[in-house]
């Protein structure tokens, strides 16, 4: 597999590339971060015509949305779309797949080593351009730019997991550098044939990286302690979640929770007096709506070992609750009881649609 | 449909009893409360409790009149609708515990749409408001609990909301009684009492049994009320005006909308969006992925996820005659759109419509549910009307 | 000094195996606690961890999934599923560290009546000692 050098900033190059790719007509449409100057906002854009590319940031570090759940339902489409997006977001991509809620087949993924997004709050109400050349400066130098997401301050999966294009913005990237795509699968090769550019059959390098990826875990370690930092158990789990509103946003923005009724919001969990009489009788008192933790709890056991810590959900919620570091924590734990990774191999079936015969010894 | 049988009180005679205040209003109203339920007058109430972190309040239903002692009535911040702590009681059946609910005046006007459109039971509730002063925005409250508070009960004090308050609050008419079975009033009255006012049977009926005598004369109060609702009058034109401005025409909508990134939090906070599966979440509402890919090409594009403006315009057709305004939607954003000033602005116009009010307990039935032969004469003159008073829309 | 109590051990017993062993310990009237509170399910993986999680906020001091052993499902493969769920349950709850004492799997043929009687007493037992779930008394949840 070979790697294109193109003489320009990566977010350049690989807006070029969709350029050359729309124009080509080698794909229908194009997904990538837009720019709205007029009312100074961010959306995710999907671009049929190669004029409007002017407004595309594809790598600027803002997520409205993740990607991934984005991509779901279009992807199904028979046209051939590229997509840039982040490597949680192309993770939760495959997650999807795996559930039969979208397909990678017309597609061509483009993604890049991340330095990390900034809280939507960050998005509103600061200019993001003034904050781009110290966060540039800051992922390129291998560090974690403080005011970035917490999961993705503590993210080691920055480096694209089957992407057919990746694109390197942090580690090897110098500025004036110029950019560097390597193309990783035949489709990527077939996509970006005749796209002007030096070919090189330079490979990946991700040693380049490790002093970020020591710095995330280093940071990792520390906001995990964080959550159970007044011990654990479900006094703290009430500190924690006791003020949820139940929005239920986090669930609704996160791409792994695409069941369009969540369970939570179902009928199943709407109760007769007698429940209330119950809880009554035994506490004197219980918290309406009910069933604050149990949404917690039951999202985490559904779903929790397919969290690819995107952070959405933490960015989405009302009362600020840390969802995401949550999820992210658990998450980490029932997916490694199946060496689970989320978003690595498509091939790979969710933990809960299969077994082994020998399998934890001790339970039963 | 609407559990009153009784006619509603007309002004004249409408009186209060009054309670002796020990600190302030809230804690009158409790002892009012732990007195109703030690004479089992009532099985149990709702009550903001705040939450084990403390930074935020949780409605709890609660009949252990000892853990009332931790409940606050009048809380700073409002960041559940109580109409939707009503709901998850009653969705399924009234039940027979009697339960008495005090909560804002917005919450309890939510409650009673709620009872219209079937979601809430209130056979067994006594639905109890108070002169609301404001309440402080979600986001200010759990940045900074202890200023919040601070904040608060000077609003308490003054009647009036400051700027920690959620923008609705400041052009909000129904701030003190509306349609409720009991209200407590205390603006413009000496520091001391509090006046508890029956607004139906069952009001009258829980003051008789507790051997409270309605006997006060509600000109003191009322001349307190008026006097700060000119304010707020004021107020509401002037924000409906600047709403109206900053909405206008379809670049109106997209610049106030621009930020939405589609989550739906306003949708899910809404007290009256009580659907379990919004219609715009729905497969039905769902595009072919063909069909937009084609649609975006028309347009060179489209922002992801699709159809964000039509859900903002398609929840104000089909809720906005029941908004009460109770601003939880803005609350809930977590880009800071104020979307309650707009689904406000527009409810007002949809509701003057029908000479209709969301939230007043009269046995009408709602707009959509009724419909008379002959109404709405020359629907093309009164949309011309409304385009007259309103700022234009070109 | 905790205070002697009854604990509730809300128990999804599947209808081949553990249910009817449960029945078995009944007719040899093998002594075990009241303790138990039996829900017969068709198969142990009936059990949605939701289930597990409802039962434990609820104030169950226990909550125990008895399943046919591996490899003797009725429905083949169903128990290996509800392995994989309960680990899924057990790993979120010591992530945040909660009491996955509280929680129990446990595979008892239909045949191994006595086997219920012990699983019974020991859970019970193991229990006493925990004391009563502090969900029980708690208005937050
Ligand atoms: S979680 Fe990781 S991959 Fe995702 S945006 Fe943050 S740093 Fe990038
Ligand atoms: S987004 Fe926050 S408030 Fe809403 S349900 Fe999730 S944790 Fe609760
Ligand atoms: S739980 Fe939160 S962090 Fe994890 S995938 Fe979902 S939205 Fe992202
Ligand atoms: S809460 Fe805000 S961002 Fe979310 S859908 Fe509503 S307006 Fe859009």
């Amino acid at each position: 597999m070979s790697s294109i050098i193109i003489d320009t900033s990566a977010s350049r190059g690989v807006t070029e590339l969709l350029r050359f790719l729309l124009e080509s007509g080698k794909i229908d449409a194009a997904i990538t971060m837009r720019n709205d100057p007029e009312n100074n906002t961010y959306d995710l854009g999907l671009i049929t015509d190669a004029s409007n590319l002017d407004e595309a940031v594809p790598l600027i570090p803002v997520m409205t949305v993740n990607a991934g759940q984005a991509l779901s339902s279009i992807s199904i489409s028979r046209k051939k779309i590229a997509v840039v997006l982040k490597p949680c977001e192309l993770r939760a991509f495959v997650e999807l797949v795996k559930r039969e809620k979208g397909s990678l087949e017309n597609l061509l993924t483009i993604s890049y080593t991340c330095g990390g997004v900034f809280p939507l709050d960050t998005v509103i109400t600061e200019q993001i351009e003034e904050l781009l050349p110290k966060y540039k400066k800051i992922i390129l130098n291998g560090e974690i730019p403080v005011n970035t997401r917490d999961t993705c301050r503590t993210c080691e999966h920055f480096i694209p997991m089957n992407a057919d294009i990746t694109v390197s913005v942090i580690g090897e990237c110098k500025p004036g550098a110029g950019c560097v795509m390597y193309l990783n699968t035949e489709k990527a090769e077939d996509f970006a044939e005749d796209f002007a550019g030096e070919r090189s059959d330079r490979k990946f390098d991700p040693s380049a990286l490790k002093k970020t990826l020591d710095a995330r875990l280093a940071e990792k370690e520390k906001l995990f302690a964080s959550i159970t930092k007044d011990g654990p158990g479900l006094d703290r789990l009430l500190d924690t979640f006791g003020k949820c509103v139940g929005c239920h946003g986090c669930s609704s923005v996160c791409p792994i929770c695409y069941c369009l009724l969540c369970d939570f919001e179902s009928a199943n969990f709407d109760y007769n007096l007698p429940y209330f009489e119950e809880h009554l009788s035994r506490k004197g008192a219980l918290r309406l709506p009910p069933d604050t933790i149990f949404f917690h709890l039951g999202r985490l056991t559904h779903m929790s070992f397919s969290c690819v810590g995107c952070g959405m959900c933490s960015d989405v919620c009302p009362v600020d609750i840390p969802v995401a570091a949550v999820f992210k924590k658990t998450g980490e734990k029932t997916a490694a009881l199946f060496d689970y990774l989320p978003g690595r191999d498509v091939e790979e079936s969710i933990p809960v649609m299969v077994y082994k015969e020998e399998e934890f010894p001790d339970i039963g | 449909m609407i559990p009153r049988e009784d006619e509603p009180m007309t002004d004249a005679q409408r009186k209060g009893a009054v309670l002796p205040v020990a600190k302030d209003p809230g804690d009158a109203i409790l002892e009012f409360l732990r007195l109703a339920v030690a004479s089992e007058l009532a099985d149990a109430v709702i009550l903001p409790m705040k939450v084990p972190s403390g930074d935020s309040y949780a409605w709890i239903l609660m009949n252990d009149v000892s853990l009332m002692d931790d409940a606050v009535p009048i809380a700073a911040a409002m960041p559940v609708q109580g109409a939707k702590a009503l709901r998850s009681l009653t969705r399924k059946s009234p039940g027979n515990l009697t339960v008495i609910a005090v909560m804002r005046p917005c919450e309890i006007r939510a409650a009673v749409e709620l009872v219209k459109l079937g979601q809430v039971h209130a056979d067994n509730l006594i639905l109890a408001t108070y002169d609301c002063p404001g309440a402080v925005q979600l986001q200010k409250y759990v940045d900074d609990p202890e200023g919040s508070e601070e904040h608060f009960s000077r609003m308490l004090q003054s009647g009036k909301p400051d700027n920690t308050a959620k923008p609705v609050c400041h052009y909000c008419e129904e701030f003190s009684m509306f349609d409720s079975d009991l209200h407590f009033g205390y603006l413009g009255l000496s520091e001391k009492e509090v006046l508890v006012i029956p607004g139906s049977d069952k009001g009258s009926e829980l003051l008789a049994g507790l051997g409270l005598d309605p006997a006060r004369d509600l000109s003191d109060w009322e001349k307190g009320i008026d006097s700060l609702k000119v304010e707020r009058e004021t107020a509401r034109k002037s924000a409906f005006e600047e709403t109206g401005e900053q909405l206008r025409g379809f670049s109106g909508m997209l610049s106030v909308f621009a930020n939405c990134i589609g989550c739906h939090n306003c949708q899910s906070a809404c007290p009256i969006c009580y659907c379990r599966l919004c219609y715009f979440d729905s497969e039905t509402a769902q595009q072919d992925p063909d069909a937009l890919i084609t649609a975006a090409a028309k347009r060179g594009g489209i922002s992801l996820p699709e159809d964000r403006i039509m859900f903002h315009v398609g929840r104000m057709t089909h809720m906005s005659l029941s908004c009460v305004s109770c601003g939880q939607c803005t609350d809930a954003c977590p880009v800071s759109i104020p979307v309650a000033g707009a689904f406000s602005y527009v409810a007002d116009r949809t509701q003057r419509t029908f000479e209709y009010k969301a939230g007043r307990n009269d046995g009408d039935p709602l707009p959509l549910r009724q419909f008379r032969k002959s109404e709405l004469p020359g629907i093309h003159e009164l949309v011309k009307n409304a385009e007259s008073e309103g700022p234009s829309h070109e | 000094m905790k205070k002697e109590f009854t604990p509730r051990i809300t128990s999804f017993l599947c209808k081949w195996c553990s249910y009817t062993g449960a029945d078995l310990a009944g007719t040899a009237r093998l002594q075990y606690p009241t303790s138990i509170i039996p829900i017969q399910v068709m198969c142990s993986s009936r059990v949605d961890p939701v289930f597990l999680i409802k039962a434990f906020l609820s104030g169950s001091d226990g909550v125990l999934i008895g399943g046919c052993h591996p490899g003797d499902c009725h429905y083949e493969t169903g128990n290996y599923h509800a392995r994989r769920r309960f680990a899924i349950v057990m790993g979120v709850f010591d992530s945040l560290g909660l009491e996955s004492q509280r929680l129990k799997l446990s595979w008892i043929s239909a045949s191994e009546g006595p086997k219920f009687a012990r699983v019974a007493n020991e859970y019970t037992e193991e229990i006493m000692a925990l004391g009563e779930n502090p969900t029980r008394k708690s208005i937050f949840l």
